[in-house]
């Protein structure tokens, strides 16, 4: 059978606490004024207390074989990323051992972990690291690349990535959120084909603190070209985009980028940006799960994924609905 | 009857084109002397040794245009009234972002102080003044040389000062012509900068990845001229007496470059340098200018102080590229006999001397 590789599923998994932008800035956690934030169109968060990393990995993933009916054994690889080792199975409000570094503790990883649990039989498992909030792009990368020079059927790409309950909750004027996000690609997919990926990276901003003000300037000229890049590389137009699902940083940032594009306001999809923040790498497929089942994303329709990741990354997805 | 020898005043000897002019008239016409006015005769001692003036021939009074009767004595002034012949105005203050005061106490008062003691120089028989291509402003499409009007409004302070300095000079009742060049850059032959403005301040800003947009069409061009070409014209035309009541703009015209080109000519001289090179610093994108108000709203408010200063700094004069206007040179032209060098001629060249002379850091104090 031919056909391109695809999204068949995705489901996600947030902590149990939330806190408004205000809370947050009453709390110390932010280094801008509430209010700011708030006008750049960030509502509430969600913070992993209790939860680690890998407890809210595992239950995106279990959703996801539970709602779609998968079978545990028809998965043929894990490409799992998320906190290092053993950081990945410590809740968030506990402090890390980092003598665990120094033993065999350290290869306690929870990409097998999960395989285990889960009762994935048949899958290998990788790990994809430093990629920031570009990291379940470049998982889908490998997996649809693997797909196709390997003949896998199925990847179940699984990221959770979060901050320490105390920690700041502002990454450049954005307020960050805790979530884990399971997605699954099929080497032939009916629905969510992907039609073109394009990743850039750029080594010279590797320092992001350092080289804050250089990188907000350069986020937009480059963020345009991979878009159009992707867009090119799907066979498109820009007019024929219906929607830019995207990572939820600033309504502000997007409107800018959007204006730069030529495309109009409407058809980013933005509901996500109020009440969940920016999750790091799980946004624009958590965005891409819930625009689907509220319906705004038809079958058929043309979208464009989006992230830039700190350090420096640039990737967008073009995929038909 | 023979020609009396002319005694030129000059104002803004130590700037940017001023001594250059004076230095290239004084070696045309071996008669000439000339004085000028300077606020700090150290400064003047040392620009005059630079530009290897002959001696005897050019006086300095110390003075200053900011002043009513320019500051000078009534002792300075009596030998002036029976000598001068000319005045050649270049004193300005160039900074775009003064508020508007202080750019008309220099460019405006400056103009209006000259004009009252030229007032009591019986031998005067031309006012030379050296104002600006921009004082066009807000306008855009092609700007003829002739044209005063200024109903468009500003980008800055500087232009409307030069704007209301130009309509002084045409209602004095003088023999007058107005130089408007367009901004000076560098010299033609080998690209050397003399002195810093807001052209080699954005273009620090695009190499150190600080520009991320700027307000202009693809096709918007850039007009900028070279220094010499600036200086020759105005020594070699300031006393002709067939350009009475004439405004001749010395600018780049049809050899302005657009801003597109502007741009891959410059990528593609400092993508030489290996170290710059594999920043992978993105050429800025050309947007419209509502999209760049609305990145100058979001970087003021987002408050990174960086940011904010390069972004303030570009405001200043960046919105002159979203304002595509072609100035119209025939008069001069025709005058010098040929246009000003085109600007695709010379700005690699310029280009490179930045590079290697570390314009970057030398330029951060620069106010736009």
């Amino acid at each position: 059978m031919t056909g391109r590789p695809g999204i068949t599923a995705i489901a996600y998994a947030l902590p149990a606490c939330s806190r408004s932008v205000r809370e947050l800035g009453a709390a110390g956690q932010l280094q801008t004024d509430p209010e700011v934030l708030e006008n750049f169109g960030f509502g509430r968060v969600h913070i992993a207390v209790a939860e680690s990393p890998y407890e809210l990995a595992y239950r995106a993933a279990a959703r996801l074989l539970e709602e779609q009916a998968v079978d545990a054994a028809s998965i043929d690889l894990v490409i799992y990323s998320g906190p290092p080792g053993t950081l990945s199975l410590t809740p968030a409000a506990q402090p890390w051992n980092g003598a665990a570094l120094s033993s065999t503790a350290r290869f306690q990883y929870p990409g097998t972990l999960l395989q285990f649990e889960l009762g994935l039989l048949n899958a290998s498992v990788l790990g994809i690291d430093q990629l920031a909030c570009s990291t379940l792009f470049g998982a889908l990368r490998v997996a649809r690349s693997l797909c196709v020079t390997e003949g896998i059927e199925r990847v179940l790409c699984v990221h959770a990535e979060f901050f320490p309950a105390a920690a700041g909750r502002e990454a450049v004027f954005n307020c960050t959120s805790d979530a884990a996000c399971a997605v699954l690609v099929e080497r032939v997919a009916l629905r969510n084909c992907i039609a073109a990926s394009v990743h850039v990276t750029k080594g010279y901003y590797w320092d992001g603190d350092a080289l804050k003000n250089e990188i907000v300037a350069s986020y937009f000229p480059t963020s345009k070209h991979v878009i159009e890049r992707v867009i090119a590389a799907a066979g498109w137009n820009a007019a024929d985009v219906d929607w830019i699902i995207p990572h939820n940083v600033s309504l502000r940032s997007w409107e800018l980028l959007l204006s730069l594009l030529a495309l109009p306001n409407t058809r980013l999809w933005t509901d996500n940006i109020a009440r969940y923040g920016h999750s790091l790498a799980g946004d624009n497929f958590i965005n891409l799960r819930d625009a689907l089942d509220g319906g705004a994303v038809r079958p058929g329709q043309k979208l464009i994924l989006f992230s830039y990741g700190y350090g420096a990354h640039w990737t967008a997805l073009a995929v038909e609905a | 009857m023979s020609v009396p020898h002319e005694v030129v005043f000059f104002t803004g000897a130590t700037g940017l084109v001023g001594g250059d002019v004076l230095r290239r008239m004084l070696a045309a016409d071996p008669a000439l002397r000339a004085v000028v006015l300077v606020r700090d005769a150290g400064r003047w001692e040392q620009v005059s040794t630079r530009l290897a003036l002959p001696a005897g021939r050019v006086g300095a009074v110390v003075g200053d245009v900011t002043r009513p009767g320019l500051g000078l004595s009534a002792d300075t002034r009596v030998p002036l009234a029976r000598e001068i012949t000319a005045v050649v105005h270049a004193a300005a203050d160039v900074v775009f972002s003064r508020p508007l005061a202080v750019a008309r106490a220099v460019n405006v008062a400056g103009v209006r102080h000259l004009l009252d003691v030229a007032a009591g120089w019986p031998r005067l028989r031309r006012f030379a003044h050296v104002s600006t291509a921009f004082v066009a402003g807000r306008r855009v499409g092609r700007i003829l040389e002739g044209e005063e009007r200024g109903d468009a409004g500003w980008v800055n302070a500087y232009e409307q000062s030069k704007h209301e300095a130009e309509w002084l000079v045409r209602a004095s009742g003088r023999d007058w012509v107005i130089f408007r060049p367009s901004t000076i850059v560098c010299d033609s032959a080998a690209g050397g900068v003399t002195q810093y403005n807001a052209v080699h301040l954005g273009l620090r800003l695009l190499h150190d990845s600080l520009a991320p947009m700027l307000p202009a069409a693809a096709t918007s061009a850039i007009d900028v001229v070279p220094r010499d070409y600036v200086a020759a014209a105005i020594a070699v035309l300031a006393l002709r007496q067939d350009l009475a009541g004439r405004t001749l703009q010395l600018c780049a015209g049809s050899g302005a470059l657009p801003v597109d080109e502007l741009l891959d000519v410059t990528w593609r001289a400092w993508s030489r340098r290996p170290e710059w090179r594999r920043r992978g610093i993105p050429r800025p994108v050309l947007t419209d200018i509502a999209t760049y108000h609305r990145f100058e709203l979001a970087v003021e408010e987002t408050g990174d102080s960086k940011l904010r200063q390069a972004v303030r700094a570009l405001s200043y004069f960046a919105p002159q590229l979203a304002l595509p206007k072609a100035f119209d040179t025939r008069a001069a032209d025709a005058a010098l006999g040929g246009p000003a060098p085109a600007v695709r001629t010379y700005w690699a060249r310029m280009l490179e001397h930045l590079v290697s002379v570390g314009w970057c850091e030398a330029v951060k104090g620069v106010a736009a």
